[in-house]
């Protein structure tokens, strides 16, 4: 909770807001009950006229209506907080992702990450909405009514002095046994609340094997089995409101019986304070059972204030980039490589040490198992991840030392599953290119990309919605809106990692095409799948658990490297065979 | 309103808990405002220095009071919340009365598959109908009742004061605030959204937005979808606050007006002044009953339209389906293999332009062993759908064992099937219990074998298998769905490639062993992998929805079409 708690003190303006208001809610339960004291006991027992209570049932209107302004300006800085934070832990995240490429998208982990900017962001919200308001007011609200009694008659504020601290040591104690047993039931309970949701998926399955129905029963008993688990941990729950009800009822009943006695027996207590005491009493337990609550919902926010904070203190391998113009001319760059290492952390390389050439115009394919460090190497090039040592080397300069765009304005990545966006099929395509794009030069993008056919079957054409809640296309099609994107942009350096799995034929056929007629204006750099790319390429780059064991046309590669060619054997054997 | 009658039907069944959780919320309820009224009355009447007993006596009621609240109170958690899970089973079981017979259709009409997080969310959400829509108001209004009675035996016009209290705070103001509320949250809703899709798409689309330097815009974006987000979640609950505080200040309006006219109504000899302090406390207590009323036009909302949804799912497919069910299907014999005859079969997914299936005509005779092969999305898995009855064809008809399928009745048409679509479940449970589905009365030593077919042999029954199989990789959930496939009955084998995740050796010897067993069998094979097709009587060529070529491995081949140019390229990519 430190986190959270660090957040909250950071706004000092809201957290004085709190403050004060809380104070006014305050000194209002305080006045509430003066007035009503004053007035009744000059009604009852001074036998005082109606007329001249006027002054007192204003102020006490005044008292009540502060109080509940004062409630709404509560909860209201706490919602402001609450946004307040939520906004700026978005963008803290989206910075850190932005700064990360690693990080946010090559783990694999882009569900879970989604999952932290939504939900872990919205769950911190009951923290700051309801939780360090009711801390603050809590706070200043019970010390307040306590000197207001303690003012007015000292043996009251005693008794509550002495019976107040068994709440929170109640809490403590109940809280720790309810999260020891519920910790024992959580697995019983996931396991029976997830009995119903297992059963509908299956359903199809069930049906099949004609065993549907009897799965009601099922159903029936899961749900009975999880009422009963559960149960078991409310049970302690509501044992423990018990126990603060008991503890606050007792404490006054004790002051009750403390004034009462001292008003009618001793004579020491005029009505009057006996009964402004017993108003303030209750209202004093009221507002600390309303902190046990509150801290109930403040800390659902803590496990989500954690997940938050893993991923902004996460480790940063940040891309740097520098300022000099790269040469944007019609020829590719010559592209090289030192040494280029990468560790994705830990003791292993995902490359190491590698070094090698790649002319302008040239096909280089990139071979080796999976794992060899074939993506990361694309990665590298691409600017994604910063090399560990060792650098990549862009026209006799080293890649950080150019613009950002201008390297980007240079490269298209054509990857096995290219991301489509919500958006039209147009939208899509123009993705790749800056400045204002024309229809017809999208048009002739997608007709190169073979896909201009296939737009054309379609109701909306090139203003078919895709992508997220729109209209789904095969793996082939996002090959080919890939291709239409790279024929727009016409790169000098197209990275390329060709499809593991055979496409459908058209495809296959438009991407060999495709691939042939790019490579005319530009350097492609391909993580290879296919043998004929293999065949064709002017240099194969062979990487065996990151390092680089051969490099070399395929012939001169069967020639000198035993591993590739026991590799290229082994697979048109296992084909054969 | 039908609906929260249903809703209301089924938890009436726990009549019992119901009314317990009523009856203790009044006493709850009673015990506080008698608690309060006694300490006021107790206060007065020590002023006016009455005999130690009348003390006593009240003071002995005050404990009476305090204990019969508390206890009370932590009765009508028990068993309202008691109630609850059990009306939550009810609710439970009567959806999947009504979902199980529109299965397996049902999920197919929704495709996106959320279908059943969400109907597992709205049958979660009803159950606070019950928590805080229906019997909160119960209490609330009999606690009212019974302390205006109780207080008009003192005054009539304080009786009154309270009744116009109840009726604002428990039900205008509430009825108010409710219209909007919905609304709000549909927009809170959609932003929510909104802001899912753009994450989505920034984190997802990292490396494209990244290398297109689209990155800033992207950002930009998400950022001001989150800023709206927040800024909808915050106006829906500063509404919230909003009826929240009025509620609030009207009730401490109401204590006040109960104040003001007692204070006036003793000066004029109306009411004895030992009154006063006792109908103050009555009012500043009571209204503690009608706080949980703010809340109860969002829960009344999200309740309604929880059950709305729940019943639109299950409801617009019933009368569809309802059609079918009438006329009870012919009964297939399943003591023979069945031959299949699928007689120009054109069918389209709805909310889709281009047909999945284009004018497919296709025999298959009995005992004969087929394959289907194609690119992704070429048709071959929702061919076995249809032959399945889990879709209808548009146009043409299937026919199994010479009767057209929608005369068949659909149960003894799975029975007689050993279907092996994709995505077949395993469900929390140990290995036995999931192959236990196959049949009754299976022996140990039968499944034991079954799995030793499978190259599972390591497996022991009681291993623990997790929900959706999670525990298992993907080439072992095939393989226990393949021997869960063989422990069951049926004489037609639709198999959507069953072992696509498993090693080209491991499948082989699979195949080997199914192709025994199902000697005399009808087979369906769809398969994506082209190798070991050798032995099949016909394959079938499918591209995007159409059948382009048929014939044997040797025909396919030596005619060098479709089926010769996939296999080119099948050869020339490494998997390595």
């Amino acid at each position: 909770m430190t986190q959270l708690k660090q957040m909250a003190q950071e706004q000092k303006k809201s957290r004085s807001a709190l403050m004060v208001s809380s104070f006014m809610i305050g000194a209002s339960i305080i006045a509430q009950a003066w007035f009503i004291v004053l007035i009744v006991d000059h009604i009852f027992l001074n036998n005082g006229a109606f007329g001249e209570t006027y002054f007192w049932l204003g102020g006490l209107l005044a008292a009540l209506l502060t109080r509940a302004l004062f409630t709404y300006v509560n909860g209201r800085t706490g919602m402001k907080m609450a946004s307040h934070v939520k906004s700026d832990v978005r963008k803290k995240l989206l910075n850190k992702f932005s700064r990360n490429p690693l990080q946010a998208s090559l783990k694999g982990q882009s569900g879970e990450k989604v999952s932290v900017l939504m939900d872990s962001v919205d769950e911190i919200d009951n923290y700051f909405r309801h939780y360090y308001p009711q801390m603050i007011q809590s706070s200043i609200v019970p010390l307040m009514l306590l000197i207001a009694v303690f003012w007015m008659n000292w043996v009251s504020g005693l008794i509550l002095v002495i019976t107040a601290p068994f709440i929170p040591i109640m809490m403590i104690v109940v809280g720790k046994n309810t999260q020891k047993k519920s910790e024992e039931q959580m697995e019983k309970l996931t396991v029976f609340s997830g009995r119903f949701l297992d059963i509908l998926q299956g359903l199809s399955t069930l049906k099949f094997f004609g065993r549907a129905k009897e799965k009601k029963e099922d159903i029936r008993l899961s749900s009975l089995d999880y009422r009963d688990a559960t149960m078991e941990v409310l049970k302690i729950a509501f044992l423990s409101s018990l126990m603060l009800e008991f503890i606050s009822m007792l404490s006054i009943s004790l002051v009750a019986l403390e004034v009462g006695f001292r008003l009618v027996v001793y004579e020491q207590l005029t009505f009057f304070t006996a009964f402004f005491v017993l108003i303030l009493v209750p209202e004093f337990f009221t507002s600390l059972k309303e902190l046990g609550s509150a801290f109930h919902t403040g800390r659902g926010s803590m496990g989500a204030a954690k997940r938050v904070a893993a991923e902004l203190e996460a480790e940063e391998h940040p891309v740097t980039w520098g300022d000099i113009s790269l040469d944007t001319q019609e020829t590719p760059p010559a592209i090289s490589f030192r040494d280029l290492s990468f560790s994705y952390g830990g003791e292993a390389l995902a490359l190491n040490k590698l070094n090698s050439e790649c002319e302008p115009y040239s096909e280089i394919a990139v071979v080796g198992k999976s794992g060899a460090g074939k993506t990361t190497l694309l990665n590298l090039i691409a600017g994604l991840v910063a090399p560990t040592e060792g650098e990549i080397i862009v026209n006799g300069r080293p890649l950080n030392t150019y613009k950002e765009t201008d390297w980007y304005n240079q490269l298209s990545y054509i990857s096995q599953n290219p991301y489509l966006f919500s958006g039209t099929i147009e939208e899509n395509i123009i993705l790749g290119k800056s400045g204002n794009v024309t229809r017809a030069e999208v048009e002739q993008a997608a007709e190169k990309a073979g896909i201009a056919e296939m737009i054309s079957e379609l109701r909306d054409g090139y203003e078919t919605v895709i992508g997220e809640g729109g209209r789904g296309l095969s793996g082939g099609e996002k090959q080919r809106v890939a291709l239409a994107r790279a024929f727009l942009k016409e790169p000098t350096v197209i990275l390329f990692d060709e499809p593991t799995v055979g496409l459908d034929l058209k495809t296959e056929q438009i991407l060999q095409r495709s691939m042939k007629e790019l490579g005319k204006s530009s350097t492609i750099i391909t993580v290879a799948h296919r043998l004929h790319t293999i065949k064709n390429a002017d240099q194969i780059l062979f990487l065996e658990n990151g390092g680089l064991t051969a490099a070399g046309t395929h012939k001169e590669l069967l020639q000198e490297s035993e591993a590739y060619s026991s590799m290229i054997c082994v697979h048109q054997g296992g084909e054969a065979g | 309103m039908r609906e929260t009658g249903m809703i209301m039907t089924l938890m009436l069944k726990e009549r019992k808990d119901v009314l317990l959780s009523v009856l203790f919320g009044f006493l709850a309820g009673m015990g506080a405002v008698s608690v309060f009224a006694n300490s006021g009355y107790l206060i007065s009447k020590a002023a006016i220095m009455p005999p130690l007993y009348v003390l006593t006596v009240s003071i002995a009621l005050l404990k009476l009071f305090s204990f019969t609240r508390a206890l009370s109170k932590y009765a009508e958690r028990y068993y309202s919340h008691r109630a609850t899970f059990t009306i939550l089973s009810n609710l439970r079981v009567h959806f999947f009365e009504k979902i199980e017979p529109l299965a397996p259709r049902i999920f197919q009409r929704y495709r996106s598959g959320d279908i059943l997080s969400r109907i597992v969310g709205d049958v979660e959400s009803l159950q606070n109908f019950f928590l805080r829509v229906f019997y909160p108001p119960i209490v609330m209004l009999i606690v009212f009742l019974a302390t205006i009675a109780f207080t008009m035996y003192f005054s009539v016009y304080i009786g009154l004061i309270l009744a116009a209290g109840l009726l604002l705070t428990g039900f205008l103001i509430p009825a108010m605030f409710a219209g909007k509320h919905w609304k709000i949250e549909g927009q809170v809703r959609e932003r929510r959204g909104n802001l899912s899709v753009e994450a989505t798409e920034f984190l997802y689309g990292f490396r494209d937005l990244k290398i297109h330097q689209k990155l800033e815009q992207q950002e930009s974006k998400l950022i001001a979808a989150s800023d709206h987000y927040i800024s909808g979640q915050e106006k829906a609950g500063a509404r919230m606050l909003f009826s929240q505080s009025i509620n609030q200040g009207v009730t401490m309006a109401v204590s006040w007006l109960v104040l003001g006219a007692s204070a006036y109504l003793v000066t004029v000899g109306e009411l004895e002044g030992v009154f006063i302090a006792m109908l103050v406390m009555i009012s500043l207590t009571v209204f503690e009953n009608a706080v949980p009323m703010a809340a109860f036009p969002n829960h009344y909302e999200d309740s309604r339209h929880a059950a709305a949804r729940l019943f639109s799912a299950v409801e617009s497919d019933e009368k569809s389906e309802g059609e079918q069910a009438e006329q009870k299907g012919v009964i297939l014999d399943r003591s023979e293999p069945w031959g299949i005859l699928i007689d120009h079969v054109t069918f389209n997914y709805p909310g889709e332009d281009r047909a999945a299936l284009k004018d497919v005509q296709l025999a298959i005779p009995a005992g004969s062993k087929t394959a289907v092969v194609g690119p992704s999305g070429s048709g071959k898995s929702t061919l076995l759908q249809l032959l399945l009855k889990v879709y209808r064809a548009d146009t043409g008809n299937i026919h199994i064992n010479g009767r057209p399928v929608t005369e068949i009745d659909e149960e003894s048409l799975w029975m007689g099937t050993k279907a092996l679509l994709q995505d077949q479940h395993f469900f929390y449970g140990t290995v036995r219990e999931n192959l236990q589905l196959a049949g009754d009365g299976l022996t140990d030593d039968q499944m034991k074998e079954a799995l030793a077919h499978v190259h599972l042999a390591d497996f022991s029954l009681d291993d623990q298998v997790l929900e959706k199989g999670g525990n298992l990789s993907g080439g072992e959930k095939q393989r226990l769905a393949v021997a869960r496939g063989l422990l069951k009955e049926g004489r037609l084998w639709l198999l959507d490639e069953p072992t696509s995740s498993v090693d080209v050796l491991t499948e082989k010897k699979i195949y080997d062993h199914l192709f025994k067993e199902a000697e005399n069998d009808t087979v369906i094979l769809v398969s994506h992998r082209l190798t070991g097709l050798e032995q099949m009587d016909r394959i079938i060529v499918m591209e995007q929805g159409k059948i382009v070529e048929t014939g044997t491995y040797e025909e396919l081949m030596a005619k060098q079409g479709y089926f010769y140019e996939m296999k080119q390229i099948e050869k020339s990519v490494f998997s390595a």
